[in-house]
């Protein structure tokens, strides 16, 4: 039979274009738009006037840009490699198990994740109170004198850290898991009659070949991260946001608090070109490995 | 190189026993393949005395040492596996290296050590590359070059030509054998293909249902196989079996098969209903009128012989063997001749009795 090139062309076109007409409509119009934006003195609905690159010239000088910048790179040290490596090793002692156990065990690690961040904001807000949270009961014990977390600005960053890597590690672990199972038994078994100890196994074995599955969970991360906001709104309640801002926060205190559209749209589009630069060397960093091999 | 001695070991996967109490003993400098089909035990015996499985009961001793409870690195051996299980990310030379590596071997001596591994296996100009950028056979050599560089008190080998290709299987199979002839180390040698048994083995081990039916030379157990199993087991294309009817004096005995023709043929049997067992090449077309003759069904020229697949009178099926230039054509009447001294018969438990 005779292919009918421009019909199944039509077909392809027919098929693709509701997909292409909601991208275009909620996200290639909107990211055009927020360029256009972050170009005028604008409020958040309704027109501007043109100011060349004003909102941009001003953030080097913008107090709150400043720490709202250092917050998420500071946020995203703590977050992206310490998940990386609970990630990591909760999946090499996951491996270890098997079974039911193992199920029961990795479906423990994993709930976390399924929860709202209403809910894990709820959960541990109530276990750092100050007055009756867990938390304090142990602090209490070791004689730690209690601190209030979520209102001190010392430790409001590691902690927001440490719940949102309780929080989203399940799912690194799974791809761990995945990375691992998929390194041929085999291989482990020539290097234990290779005399290969734990460690060297780990370092010389198991890591070069989770390298790509590694590269793959860093660079997850470091994008989910870099646009953490919800944790970091929630948290600061009853706080000190200023002092606990991040980019996607700073956004949103500029656009929907002060209705200031144009410098929003600004800082917007400097975290985009920063998640943009960082995912291209990640990539880079991906391609290497992978030419390693 | 040493010997390796099992003493009546055992193993057990959950409520399954997979190895039943076997005992072996492998002098220094032997060539021994354990031959046996699927889930005869084979691999997992092999495993045992690599340390990848546990030994549950029973005892292993390499070269004079227990070895029962060390560690796979602590046994002085080295295996060539299935799928090689070369290291990906490593290169050839790192392959081979990392092992000594691990013991902290001098670099020199490893440099040397590999150096001569290259060149034994003629792959020098490997040693740069990574197990990707290898043929399958070239993966196969690194494997062995794996091995060889620790010099151990065996070699273990499981199944390692399997993921060969024809020609290739069967060169490497010689290069094996020459490997053995110089290293002169005892090797054992995990396989399902009778051909690489024969061809490779000093002595051949046949597995069967976690225990072992016959340890003989390849030769031994070609003619004069243990019992029903291994008869039917070792030799392409397989033992004939018809059943036959003993009957007669002494030694001097007489087997009637199904379709009334006799065979006379000396064994010390007492009689009654046993099945005999011939070899294609034992079953020769004759060209004069004999006892016995089929119907061919089905010929199969191989060039250097013919396969001719018959239908005796009853409807037992017979392959006897012919030239490579017969005449025989499908559906023509043969005429067969037995080599009675090739004949063996086997009784209701299976062992093997001998024609003289």
């Amino acid at each position: 039979m005779l292919r009918n090139t421009k019909k199944e062309w039509l077909i392809g076109y027919i098929l693709v274009a509701p997909f292409v007409a909601i991208y275009g409509l909620i996200f290639v119009y909107p990211t055009i738009d927020m360029f256009l934006l972050s170009f005028q003195d604008a409020p958040l609905i309704g027109a501007g006037t043109y100011v060349g690159v004003d909102n941009y010239t001003r953030l080097p000088s913008d107090r709150r840009f400043d720490t709202a910048f250092w917050n998420t790179v500071y946020f995203v040290v703590l977050t992206v490699i310490p998940g990386t490596f609970v990630a990591l090793g909760i999946a090499m002692g996951v491996t270890r198990l098997s079974g039911r156990i193992q199920s029961l065990v990795l479906a423990l690690f994993f709930l976390p994740y399924i929860l709202p961040v209403s809910v894990v904001y709820r959960i541990w807000d109530w276990t750092m109170n100050f007055q009756f949270g867990i938390a304090m009961h142990v602090l209490d014990t070791l004689g730690i004198d209690r601190v209030p977390v979520f209102q001190t600005s010392t430790w409001f960053m590691p902690a927001v850290a440490f719940v949102t890597i309780w929080w989203t590690c399940g799912f690194s672990v799974l791809l761990f898991l995945a990375g691992l199972r998929a390194i041929p038994q085999d291989i482990y078994e020539a290097a234990s009659l290779d005399n290969t100890s734990g460690w060297r196994t780990f370092r010389h074995i198991t890591w070069p070949l989770l390298w790509p599955i590694t590269a793959l969970v860093l660079t997850i991360q470091l994008i989910l991260q870099l646009k953490i906001f919800d944790q970091v709104y929630l948290f600061s309640q009853g706080g000190r946001p200023n002092d606990n801002l991040v980019m996607v926060y700073y956004i949103f205190q500029r656009a929907f608090v002060n209705n200031q559209g144009g410098r929003a749209a600004a800082i917007a589009v400097v975290l985009f070109i920063m998640v943009i630069i960082i995912a291209a060397l990640n990539f880079q960093l991906m391609r290497m490995s992978e030419r390693r091999k | 190189m040493s010997d390796i001695v099992l003493n009546s070991v055992s193993k057990s996967f959950g409520g399954v026993r997979v190895i039943d109490g076997i005992s072996l003993d492998v002098p220094s400098g032997e060539f021994v393949v354990f031959l046996g089909p699927s889930g005869s035990g084979k691999s997992t015996l092999l495993r045992m005395i690599a340390g990848l499985e546990t030994i549950d009961e029973g005892s292993l001793t390499i070269g004079g040492k227990r070895s029962e409870h060390l560690a796979p690195g602590q046994r002085d051996v080295a295996m060539v596996f299935q799928n090689y299980a070369l290291y990906p990310h490593m290169t050839v030379r790192d392959n081979m290296a990392f092992g000594l590596k691990n013991i902290r071997m001098d670099k020199a001596q490893i440099a040397r050590r590999v150096q001569d591994a290259a060149r034994i296996l003629e792959m020098d100009a490997l040693l740069d590359r990574r197990p990707a950028q290898l043929s399958g056979g070239q993966r196969q050599r690194v494997a062995i070059g794996r091995a060889i560089v620790k010099e151990p008190a065996a070699f273990l080998f499981d199944e390692p030509l399997s993921n060969l290709d024809a020609a290739l299987r069967v060169r490497t199979r010689v290069e094996l054998a020459e490997l053995h002839q110089r290293m002169q180390s005892t090797m054992i040698y995990v396989t399902h293909d009778q051909t690489e048994a024969m061809t490779l083995a000093d002595r051949i081990v046949i597995l069967n249902n976690c225990r072992i039916e016959q340890i003989g030379s390849p030769m031994d157990v070609y003619l004069k196989p243990a019992s029903r199993f291994v008869a039917g087991f070792v030799g392409s294309p397989g033992m004939n079996f018809i059943k036959a009817e003993l009957s007669g004096e002494g030694e001097q005995q007489v087997a009637t098969l199904g379709n009334g023709s006799k065979v006379a043929l000396q064994i010390d049997l007492p009689p009654g209903t046993y099945e005999l067992g011939i070899r294609p090449e034992a079953v020769q077309v004759s060209q004069t009128p004999a006892a016995t003759t089929g119907k061919a069904a089905v010929v199969e020229r191989l060039g250097d012989r013919t396969l001719v697949h018959l239908h005796l009178d009853d409807g037992s099926a017979l392959v006897a063997l012919d030239s490579g230039r017969s005449q025989i054509r499908s559906g023509d009447t043969v005429h067969l001749d037995f080599d009675t001294t090739q004949l063996h018969l086997f009784d209701a438990d299976g062992i093997a009795h001998h024609a003289k």
